[in-house]
C-alpha cells in the first residue's frame, strides 16, 4: 500500500492513458511516452521503497531518471516544432549543454547529492521551449482548434510543471535540510503532488487528443 | 531581523502558486488569440468567397455581352446579307445569261461576306478564351468589333504596357469595367470619339477611357440608385484593391481612370 501515493497513482493513470490512445501512435515522439512513463511509475516506485523502506538515499536514481527525462522532453519538443521549423541542431546543443552541466554538478558534489542546479536549468530551458512553442503558435496563419490540439495542452502541461517547480529547484538545499511538515512530507513534496496531477492530467488529456485525431483522420 | 523557517515555506509555497498562476494566464491569451485568429480567418473566407461569386456574376456578364453582340450581329449583319442573297437568288431569270452571271458573282461575293462575318463571330465567340490571351489583346478585339460600326473613332494606346500578370481572375474583372464603361459610353454618352490608354506606371496598372461625348454630373449620378453602372465599377475596382477616378463636365465629355497594384 506504501506505493500508492496521489503521485504514483496520477503517473500510473498518465501511463495507462499512453498505453490506450498511443500504442498504435505512428509518431516516434508520442510512441516514446510509453516506456518513458513506465520507466516514471518504477523509478518512483523504487524511490519510495528506498526511502520508507531502505531507508537509504533515493538521490542516485532520480539523478538518472533526469537524463531520460532530459532526452525525452527534449526530443518531444523538437518534434513539436517539426512543422513550424528545423531545429535538430538545438536539440544536439541543448544535449551537449545539459550533459556538461550534469556531470559538473555531479562532480562538484562528488556523486552524493540530487543534481538541483541541473533540474533548475533544464526546469528553465524547457520553460522557454514552452514559451517559444506558444509564440509559433501564435505566429502560424493556420488555425487550429486548441481545445482538442494534442500537442497544446502538452505544452501547457509542461509549461506548468517546469513553471511551477522552478521555485522548488532554485529552494532544494534549503528545504531537503528543513524538518518535514507533520513529521511526514515535506512543502516540496505537496507542491510536486499538485505539479503532478496538472502535469499529469494535461498530458492524459493530450494522448486523448492525439487518439481522437488519429481516429477521425483514420 | 530574521526570517523564521516557517515563513520561507510560507514564501515558497506562495511563490509556486504564482509561477502558476503565470501559465494559466499565458495560455487564457494564447487560447482567446487563437479564437481571434478563428473569427479572422473566417472573415478572410468571407471575402474569398464574395470575390469569387462577384467573379462568376463578372464572367456570366462578359458572356451575356458576347451573346449580345452575336445577337446584334446575327441580325444586322449575317441576316442581312443573307436576305439580300434570297433575294438577289430568287431575281434570277435563266433566260438572261448576262443578267443571272453577274448576279450570282453578287451572290458568291455576298455568301464570301458571310463566311467571314460567320468566321469573325464564331472568334467572339470564344469570349473567355479571349481573356487569356491577355489583357491588352481582349480589349484589342473589342474595340476591333466595335470599330465595324463606324460610330466612333477608337484611339487605342498602350505605348507604356507590357505585361500584366495579374491572375485571370483579376483580368477578367478589369475586361468587365473594360466592357462597362464602353457600354455606358455607347448608351449614354453621344460621343464620335473614345481614347483608351493602358500604361504601367511603378507598380501600377491604369486603365483610362476617355469620350468627347456630353458628359454627365458626377455628383448627381452617384446619388441615384443604379447610377449608370458607376457604383458597380468602383465596387469591383475596389475588390481587387484599384481605385476609380470619375471626372466628367457637361457637355466636355468623360474620363473614367481605373488604377490597380499588381
Amino acid at each position: 500500500m506504501m506505493f500508492i501515493t496521489i503521485n504514483t497513482g496520477c503517473e500510473f493513470i498518465c501511463f495507462l492513458a499512453a498505453l490506450i490512445f498511443l500504442i498504435k501512435d505512428k509518431d516516434t515522439a508520442w510512441k516514446l511516452f510509453i516506456p518513458y512513463l513506465l520507466l516514471t511509475c518504477l523509478v518512483e516506485m523504487t524511490g519510495v521503497y528506498m526511502r520508507k523502506v531502505a531507508h537509504v538515499p533515493n538521490y542516485a536514481l532520480y539523478n538518472t531518471f533526469l537524463l531520460f527525462e532530459c532526452g525525452v522532453t527534449g526530443y518531444m519538443f523538437y518534434s513539436l516544432y517539426k512543422p513550424f521549423k528545423s531545429t535538430g541542431k538545438w536539440l544536439i546543443t541543448w544535449y551537449i549543454i545539459f550533459v556538461a552541466v550534469y556531470v559538473a554538478e555531479l562532480v562538484m558534489t562528488h556523486f552524493k547529492a540530487f543534481v538541483s542546479i541541473t533540474a533548475t536549468v533544464m526546469s528553465v530551458v524547457f520553460v522557454l521551449a514552452s514559451l517559444y512553442y506558444y509564440y509559433l503558435k501564435l505566429m502560424d496563419e493556420n488555425f487550429e482548434r486548441l481545445a482538442f490540439s494534442a500537442p497544446f495542452w502538452w505544452v501547457s502541461g509542461a509549461l506548468f510543471f517546469y513553471f511551477g517547480s522552478t521555485t522548488c529547484n532554485i529552494f532544494f538545499d534549503y528545504l531537503s535540510s528543513l524538518k518535514p511538515i507533520n513529521n511526514q512530507l515535506s512543502i516540496r513534496y505537496y507542491i510536486f503532488i499538485l505539479l503532478n496531477i496538472t502535469l499529469y492530467s494535461f498530458w492524459s488529456y493530450a494522448f486523448l487528443c492525439r487518439y481522437l485525431r488519429r481516429k477521425s483522420s483514420s | 531581523m530574521q526570517i523564521s523557517s516557517q515563513e520561507i515555506i510560507f514564501l515558497i509555497g506562495l511563490t509556486s502558486l504564482i509561477f502558476l498562476i503565470a501559465p494559466l494566464f499565458l495560455i487564457i491569451y494564447v487560447v482567446s488569440y487563437n479564437r481571434k485568429k478563428k473569427k479572422h480567418q473566417e472573415e478572410k473566407l468571407l471575402l474569398q468567397k464574395t470575390f469569387e461569386n462577384e467573379l462568376l456574376k463578372t464572367q456570366i456578364e462578359v458572356q451575356e455581352q458576347t451573346l449580345k453582340t452575336i445577337a446584334y450581329d446575327l441580325h444586322d449583319n449575317i441576316g442581312q446579307l443573307l436576305s439580300i442573297t434570297t433575294i438577289t437568288l430568287s431575281s434570277i431569270d435563266l433566260d438572261n445569261k448576262d443578267k443571272t452571271a453577274e448576279k450570282l458573282a453578287f451572290v458568291e461575293d455576298l455568301t464570301t461576306r458571310s463566311i467571314k462575318e460567320v468566321k469573325a463571330l464564331s472568334r467572339l465567340l470564344h469570349g473567355e478564351e479571349l481573356v487569356n490571351r491577355g489583357l491588352a489583346a481582349a480589349i484589342e478585339f473589342e474595340l476591333e468589333w466595335l470599330q465595324r460600326s463606324d460610330k466612333f473613332k477608337i484611339n487605342f494606346d498602350k505605348r507604356n504596357f507590357n505585361t500584366f500578370n495579374a491572375d485571370s481572375g483579376k483580368e477578367t474583372i478589369l475586361f468587365r469595367l473594360f466592357q462597362e464603361i464602353i457600354n455606358n459610353i455607347i448608351q449614354h454618352a453621344k460621343a464620335t470619339e473614345i481614347f483608351i490608354t493602358l500604361e504601367q506606371i511603378e507598380n501600377l496598372f491604369k486603365l483610362t477611357i476617355r469620350d468627347n461625348g456630353k458628359g454627365f454630373d458626377v455628383e448627381e449620378t452617384l446619388k441615384r440608385k443604379n447610377g449608370m453602372g458607376l457604383h458597380n465599377i468602383t465596387k469591383r475596382a475596389a475588390m481587387i484593391n484599384g481605385t476609380t477616378s470619375i471626372n466628367s463636365v457637361a457637355g466636355s465629355g468623360s474620363e473614367i481612370i481605373v488604377t490597380i497594384p499588381y
